[in-house]
């Protein structure tokens, strides 16, 4: 177990580094300037060229990388060109806001689906499975942006029942920071107002962000589900005369949640890149807007940092499925 | 469907779709309290010596005071942190007389000290807005306190007044508190412009309280402001980035103004519903330039056929109205604009041009521009219109930092731009399209044409009225000759609720002021 650990850990390591060195190389071959493009049409000429300067953008590309790996040898990752500030700091203050709204995401996807998936699988062929179905295409179709506009609408404005954009209510202030999410930071605080309201203005951005995963993961639940019921030791099972939620739940779904687990992980880690149509609709300050911006305008540094970070969150999230597997089937052995 | 069933889908219905028109609800903001709902997300730095994205400067010019102001139709300078100045005969050298008994938010006095270390850090700093400094001041040293209460600024030129305002009512001259600023220095920020991105250290209407990025700044009103308290006690700008959102917050009470509507939500808010719109043109615009380069632009004669052959109301409905169209490089509103419009669709005399060109046969030419909405439309239109002349556009909708990147490097053929002007001058607009030697936009398209040396000559002209004259001569060439198609000035429109008073749209932002804002 533990030499597998390291040995995936390792793997891990070269995978990031081939990630670094092909996204530095890529992001710098696009045309454009990135400092005219944070600078904007109506700089001059002489400004642009002092900034190209102080940033080493003017240093020949070879230069730049080593001088990208030494500063990244220190946990240095550099200075956003667009927010001047480290990007370290920067992913920091926005990468709390992702964890939080990915979380309750994929915990809403992983309840309801799993539940509407083997609700599905055990009614397999009457209305309920053919209904779950219709909604879960319906759920897949729906762009993400209309259905933030459409739920602010419904719950925010027509009928008032959960707050509008942002993190938390205009008036609060955000708790000091610990872990820089709202939720923990409250409770750590003890500020139960805080809290409250920052559930509050969670709900929606979670349900729209959390609605693709929640049927793919209702979808996976459901086939991995009705595969393990059609085999003979559920039949021997119902044949013993075990009660039907025994069954189900003890002896169907344990058995059928490998592929369900995977579907999770992968899930849970592209939410974690952060949505930026869901970031945009409902003004949450998270890690999607951030790449997204550090994208169009060619910040280097700032995508060298988004990068690394994502790429560190898939292989995590990977190690723990694989982890997972090994729990929940005793079979799995690592070597 | 039973009757029953349709009468649940159709009250459903109804409560889904009747919203708006309905009379606005109750505000959920405290009456001493005012919520601007916008993007601020692009803000950098609210140091006013950095300050140059459209929220960080407003918010800055709330947080600091400058020298002077402008006055309301942008013609003259007005008294602000200066109580008064005298100019040297031949305009080049200030001396501002501070207003007694002002104070910083630290408690400390406001002095000529202090304005003498603001415009210096600005210029040794070299930040993005600071070319509005260093254009016009060549050396730190030419602002000086020669006494407590009196600061001298000399210029590299004449400097008429309005030109002054523009360097000296600009947040980038924005006085901060010495003290502070140096008790919050380091050996690597000497001038503490990482700590100023956050903090405050000024004597404006508003303390800053904080500033948390892409969700809200918000700012408490300052007791002791010269022009005396302002009355709202506490000013919030909330990040609502989706225009939508924003409308919707707005009819539910949950914020005062909202400042980036679409036009076609402006249009929903009525004073019947309970809510106003303020609307100004703004001092920027929107123009498709030709690269003389190019050979087939080369020729006056194609450059007006092109004038000739674009539909501009038709423009301006892509826009949705928050335009208004305008033709020359002065945009309506700013000191010395000309407001003729020769151009409108006249294929005709178009095709006549062309003919005279030698080019009745037309050409290939490339429009680049950006993805902002609702800019490829309006490419797509224009390539309908010169396809009607002969001249097939291809249209590429680029990024816009590569539009910019391609232009920067003289490598169009067409592109579809915009200019907003820095300063509320025309200096600044002449500059930018008529004087080759600025680099800017007449270098940009290659078009190095004698009207330069009437705009170097115009910005150090002391008689306004003569000065105004220049620039409507360089407008008139510009318009006849230049490698320019303007054919908007956009509208800035702001949605309110409808007791809100003082809040105006400018057509600046570093001309926004909130300091008489109550409801």
């Amino acid at each position: 177990m533990w030499s597998y650990l390291v040995r995936r850990l390792l793997l891990a390591s070269v995978a990031i580094a081939g990630v670094l060195v092909i996204v530095f190389f890529l992001s710098h071959v696009i045309p454009g300037d990135p400092v005219g493009a944070i600078l904007g049409p109506q700089a001059p000429q002489d400004l642009i060229d002092d900034l190209r300067q102080r940033y080493g953008l003017d240093r020949p590309l070879y230069e730049q990388f080593v001088r990208f790996v030494e500063r990244l040898a220190h946990g240095d990752l550099g200075t956003s060109l667009a927010t001047k500030r480290p990007v370290i700091r920067d992913l920091i203050e926005f990468f709390p806001a992702t964890i939080e709204l990915a979380t309750a995401s994929i915990l809403l996807g992983v309840v309801v689906g799993v539940s509407v998936g083997v609700i599905s699988a055990v009614t397999h062929g009457r209305w309920i499975d053919h209904a779950v179905r219709f909604f879960s295409l319906i759920g897949l179709s729906m762009p993400v942006f209309w259905l933030g506009l459409i739920l602010l609408y419904i719950f925010y404005f027509k009928f008032g029942l959960l707050p509008g954009p942002g993190q938390l209510d205009v008036f609060l202030t955000r708790p000091p920071f610990v872990t820089g999410m709202v939720l923990v930071d409250s409770l750590i605080a003890r500020d139960f107002d805080t809290f409250g309201n920052a559930i509050h203005h969670l709900w929606l951005p979670a349900i729209v962000l959390g609605s693709h995963a929640l049927v793919g993961i209702a979808r996976i639940t459901r086939a991995s589900m009705l595969e393990v019921l059609g085999l003979d030791y559920i039949k021997v099972a119902r044949a013993k005369g075990l009660a039907e939620r025994t069954v189900v739940f003890k002896h169907a779904l344990r058995n059928a949640l490998l592929p369900i687990i995977t579907v999770i992980g992968i899930y849970y880690g592209g939410l974690l890149e952060g949505a930026v149509l869901t970031e945009t609709v409902f003004s949450w300050p998270g890690l999607g807007r951030y790449a997204t911006s550090a994208i169009l305008s060619q910040d280097f540094a700032a995508i060298m940092g988004v990068t690394i970070l994502i790429a560190l969150i898939f292989s995590l999230a990977n190690l723990v499925v694989d982890l997972a597997y090994g729990i929940l089937n005793p079979k799995i052995r690592y070597e | 469907m039973s009757s029953r069933h349709a009468l649940v889908i159709g009250l459903l219905v109804l409560t889904l779709v009747l919203p708006a028109a309905a009379a606005a609800p109750p505000s959920r903001v405290p009456a001493n309290v005012l919520v601007f709902g916008g993007v601020i997300s692009d803000s950098i730095s609210l140091d006013p010596a950095e300050a140059f994205e459209f929220a960080s400067v407003w918010v800055a010019n709330q947080i600091y005071d400058t020298l002077v102001d402008f006055s309301r139709d942008f013609t003259r300078a007005v008294p602000k942190a200066a109580a008064s100045w005298t100019a040297s005969a031949d305009l080049t050298t200030y001396t501002f007389r501070l207003r007694p008994g002002m104070r910083f938010h630290s408690g400390n006095p406001v002095t000529a000290g202090a304005v003498e270390f603001s415009i210096r850090r600005a210029h040794r700093l070299k930040l993005s807005p600071s070319f509005i400094v260093t254009d016009f001041i060549k050396a730190p040293e030419d602002v000086a306190a020669t006494a407590p209460d009196t600061v001298r600024v000399r210029f590299s030129q004449a400097m008429p007044e309005v030109l002054m305002a523009s360097v000296l009512a600009n947040a980038v001259t924005g006085i901060v508190d010495p003290a502070v600023v140096q008790r919050n220095a380091t050996p690597a920020d000497p001038l503490a412009n990482k700590w100023m991105a956050d903090h405050d250290a000024g004597s404006g209407a508003y303390e800053l309280i904080g500033w948390s990025r892409n969700l809200k700044i918000e700012l408490k009103a300052f007791d002791n402001y010269w022009r005396g308290r302002p009355p709202m006690g506490r000013v919030f700008i909330q990040e609502i980035l989706e225009p939508t959102a924003q409308l919707l917050a707005l009819q539910r009470g949950d914020i005062d103004v909202a400042l980036s509507l679409l036009p076609s939500q402006v249009a929903q808010l009525t004073p019947q519903s309970g809510f106003i719109v303020k609307k100004t043109p703004t001092f920027s615009i929107r123009y498709l330039a030709m690269n003389v380069g190019y050979e087939p632009f080369r020729s006056r004669q194609v450059r007006t056929a092109i004038k000739f052959a674009i539909d501009y109301e038709a423009i301006k409905g892509i826009f949705e109205n928050a335009i208004e169209v305008g033709e020359t490089i002065v945009p309506a509103g700013m000191f010395g604009h000309l407001p003729d419009r020769p151009y409108s669709k006249n294929l005709d005399r178009a095709r006549a041009l062309m003919r005279e060109a030698g080019l009745e046969r037309g050409f290939n030419a490339e429009l680049i521009v950006s993805t902002e909405i609702p800019l490829p439309d309006v490419a797509a239109k224009i390539k309908e219109d010169l396809a009607q002349i002969g001249i097939n556009v291809d249209v590429k909708v680029l990024r816009s930092a590569d539009v910019t990147s391609t232009y920067r490097a003289r490598t169009h053929q067409f592109v579809i731009a915009r200019w907003g002007a820095d300063y509320p001058d025309p200096d600044n607009l002449a500059k930018a399209f008529a004087d080759f030697d600025s680099r800017v936009l007449a270098f940009r398209n290659q078009w190095d044409h004698p009207v330069k040396q009437v705009v170097q000559a115009a910005v150090k002209e002391r008689d306004q009225a003569r000065r105004a004259a220049m620039y409507r001569d360089i407008q008139k060439v510009v318009l006849d000759e230049g490698p320019y198609v303007i054919f908007a000035y956009p509208l800035r429109q702001i949605g309110m609720r409808a007791n809100v008073r003082g809040v105006d749209p400018s057509p600046l932002n570093i001309t926004y002021d909130f300091s008489n804002a109550s409801k």
